[in-house]
């Protein structure tokens, strides 16, 4: 009789990568149904062509680098998705426009820097800037304002898919957040800190400015994405921390979904920093 | 909850080393009579023979660690009666009883206490995963625990004690009964959490003393002991009988499973079978706790002194997934029980940048395997990690020979 050997462990944990990304992209289903039910064809129209042109890219790119192409592990069609949400439905007279930018995300933000894992900046938001540099005229959209307590359930006034609905972008956020999808020091510290920051600075008058899907989105599931997000205890919050500084001071400049965007992306650079000076002591260590 | 007891296995094989240190010297030879009890191995901590028979072989033979151990084979006499004397306990010092009945605690180290100054004993009564072996000792023997303890806490002059259990044992209840008159034993409900066992951890979350790295608890006064020691303490103290059984967790694919008391050096085969057999075609049998045991290559492998578990899984059970990238979802940083970055030593391990590893304290990790037990992307963090411990032991070798 022989016998499996392998180093432990020997019990098998529940998640995988797999799990992580798909679940990730499930839990973006309601905002989804929503934008469409909101925006109807158009919003179609660019959720397709942005996920598939998310496929095909790294399908072709992964196959011409002659790279295992890993298209099952759900990454691909969560930036594709993201991507395809952070669009204003105007966009879908263009549809080249989300198309190139999937494509950028894909090719640039994420193959050049290594796949999966080794991520420096978001893709989805890479190919955002890339668009919103590019072709801004193209990206123009409407910046909602919260007027009363029906626009949390459905914001008739969104200028992207992904403002459709602030509380199912919150509901797929308290999804991820529960499974630890996303990492909870920094969605959590981000967002709390934010609304405090606006409500003592003066400038109370922006708060319904940032309750919407569009900066849910942002700081739930672009800022506190596990990959380019810091991984020690400590510097998670240090994380947090500095981006809903900074995001402030872009409400200053008036600068509301592109300005979180930004500051997203800024603080993608200090994480590997963030992280060098936060390496934790062990236990019993001084 | 009952320790089922089994038969007599008809052959045991008792290893030579069933504790952290140098392999015992045998006092005994092929063709001698043992009886139940006696010495027949001499070292650090003491070995005996757990049944009656004849001495058949001392070799090399399979030791759970993975590698071959010099180990007595006693063929058992049918019938015999156990007949043990116990020894006479009134002259004896407490350690020197301990030392000779060659206790040993689950993560190997002898229970032999040289220290002084010792003011506070942790009993780790919790239990992980597929193990329920300190719960059923604790429903059993909730008197013999007290018992052991006692004479524990006298013979080291340590005034308080703690048994640390989980809030939703059965054991909770009883053993709280059983320390009402004493109000130097107290009994902690704590919720399950993994792992329990890290000595340096438990000292500091229910003693409230902060253990340097690179000292043991008894540096701070604190003695952090097992369940089963207790029980092997009383039976030493009390009836004069070394440690010479152990009670095991059996469970995964097997007709009948649940917590037996073993004579040591059964083997793992004889404990299925007693057990019932496996329920399906075996493909791993692990011991010792599914997340941080190990795998054996073969089931003539012994029960010995730190054994704590079998489990027998069968295919749907073994994981056989390729590893994917680290997704830095920093899991492993949330579950280290040590406050290590294990995915960082993983990757630093394995491009064999070992004095990352270092400056990272990889010589810290206790090797629980949490960190690859959450991994999404089912990294062999461990034993990577192991193998840049390896490295690290390695380097530092050669800037000693260099220097030198």
């Amino acid at each position: 009789m022989t016998y499996t050997i392998s180093p432990l462990p020997h019990a098998k944990g529940r998640e995988s990568v797999k799990s992580v990304m798909w679940g990730t992209v499930a839990a973006l289903i309601p905002i989804t149904i929503a934008a469409i039910y909101l925006f109807g064809l158009p919003a179609i129209k660019i959720i397709i062509a942005t996920v598939v042109a998310a496929v095909v890219a790294e399908i072709v790119i992964y196959k011409a680098a002659s790279q295992p192409i890993t298209i099952d592990d759900g990454n691909a069609v969560l930036v594709g998705l993201m991507l395809a949400l952070l669009m204003p439905p105007s966009v879908s007279e263009n549809l080249w426009v989300p198309i190139i930018g999937a494509v950028f995300a894909i090719a640039v933000a994420k193959y050049i820097f290594g796949g999966t894992g080794t991520l420096v900046f978001h893709p989805a938001l890479i190919g955002f800037a890339f668009l919103l540099a590019a072709w801004p005229t193209l990206m123009v959209a409407t910046t909602p304002n919260l007027s009363s307590f029906s626009d949390i359930l459905l914001e008739t006034g969104a200028g992207r898919l992904v403002e459709a609905s602030p509380v199912l972008v919150l509901l797929g956020g308290a999804i991820v957040l529960y499974k630890r999808y996303v990492d909870r020091r920094v969605a959590i510290s981000a967002t709390l800190l934010l609304v405090l920051l606006v409500l003592i600075s003066g400038k109370g008058g922006q708060l319904p400015y940032i309750l919407t899907g569009g900066y849910f989105l942002g700081l739930i599931f672009l800022a506190a994405d596990p990959i380019t997000s810091p991984v020690t205890k400590k510097g998670r919050l240090i994380y947090g921390v500095m981006l809903a500084v900074l995001i402030l001071i872009q409400l200053h400049f008036g600068a509301y979904f592109t300005g979180m965007c930004f500051a997203v992306l800024m603080m993608n650079v200090f994480s590997p920093l963030i992280d060098r000076s936060t390496i934790p002591k062990p236990i019993g260590g001084k | 909850m009952k320790i089922a007891t089994i038969k007599t296995p008809d052959k045991v094989t008792i290893p030579l080393q069933q504790h952290a240190g140098e392999v015992c010297n045998p006092v005994v030879g092929v063709g001698d009579i043992v009886s139940v009890g006696q010495l027949i191995g001499d070292g650090m901590s003491m070995i005996h023979s757990s049944v009656s028979g004849e001495v058949t072989a001392v070799s090399e033979l399979p030791h759970p660690a993975g590698k071959d151990v010099l180990s007595v084979v006693i063929k058992t006499h049918d019938g015999e009666k156990k007949d043990f004397k116990p020894a006479d306990l009134s002259a004896s010092k407490m350690s020197r009883i301990i030392r000779d009945s060659g206790i040993v605690e689950p993560n190997g180290l002898p229970t032999v206490h040289k220290k002084v100054g010792i003011d506070t004993i942790i009993i780790n009564g919790t239990n992980t995963g597929d193990l329920s072996s300190n719960a059923a000792i604790m429903l059993d023997h909730p008197s013999e625990i007290v018992y052991g303890l006692k004479a524990l806490m006298k013979s080291v002059g340590a005034k308080k004690a703690t048994i640390v259990i989980e809030l939703d044992s059965e054991a909770l209840r009883v053993m709280r009964a059983e320390t009402v008159p004493d109000r130097n034993i107290k009994i902690v409900a704590t919720p399950a959490y993994y792992p329990a066992g890290t000595e340096n951890t438990l000292a500091k979350k229910f003693a409230r003393k902060k253990v340097p790295r690179g000292s043991t608890p008894e540096d701070r006064g604190v003695i952090v002991s097992s369940i089963g020691a207790m029980k092997a303490l009383y039976d030493a103290v009390h009836d004069g009988i070394p440690m010479i059984t152990k009670t095991v967790t059996v469970a995964g694919a097997v007709r009948s499973p649940g917590n037996v008391r073993v004579e040591l050096g059964t083997s793992i085969k004889d404990v299925i079978d007693k057990c019932g057999g496996c329920s399906g075609t075996p493909v791993k049998l692990v011991m010792d706790g599914a997340i941080s045991g190990a795998a054996q290559y073969s089931d003539e492998v012994p029960v010995i002194k730190t054994t704590t578990g079998i489990l027998v899984q069968t295919e749907s059970d073994v994981n056989r997934e390729p590893p994917a990238p680290c997704i830095s979802c920093a899991w492993c940083v949330d579950e280290c029980p040590v406050g290590l970055m294990p995915h960082l030593l993983y990757g630093y391990a394995d491009s064999a940048q070992f004095d990352k590893c270092a400056e990272l304290y990889i010589g810290d990790c206790v090797e629980c395997g949490m960190c690859a037990y959450v991994c999404p992307s089912k990294l062999p963090l461990v034993q990577i990690i192991r193998y840049g411990k390896h490295g690290v032991a390695e380097m530092e070798r050669e800037i000693v020979e260099v220097e030198a």
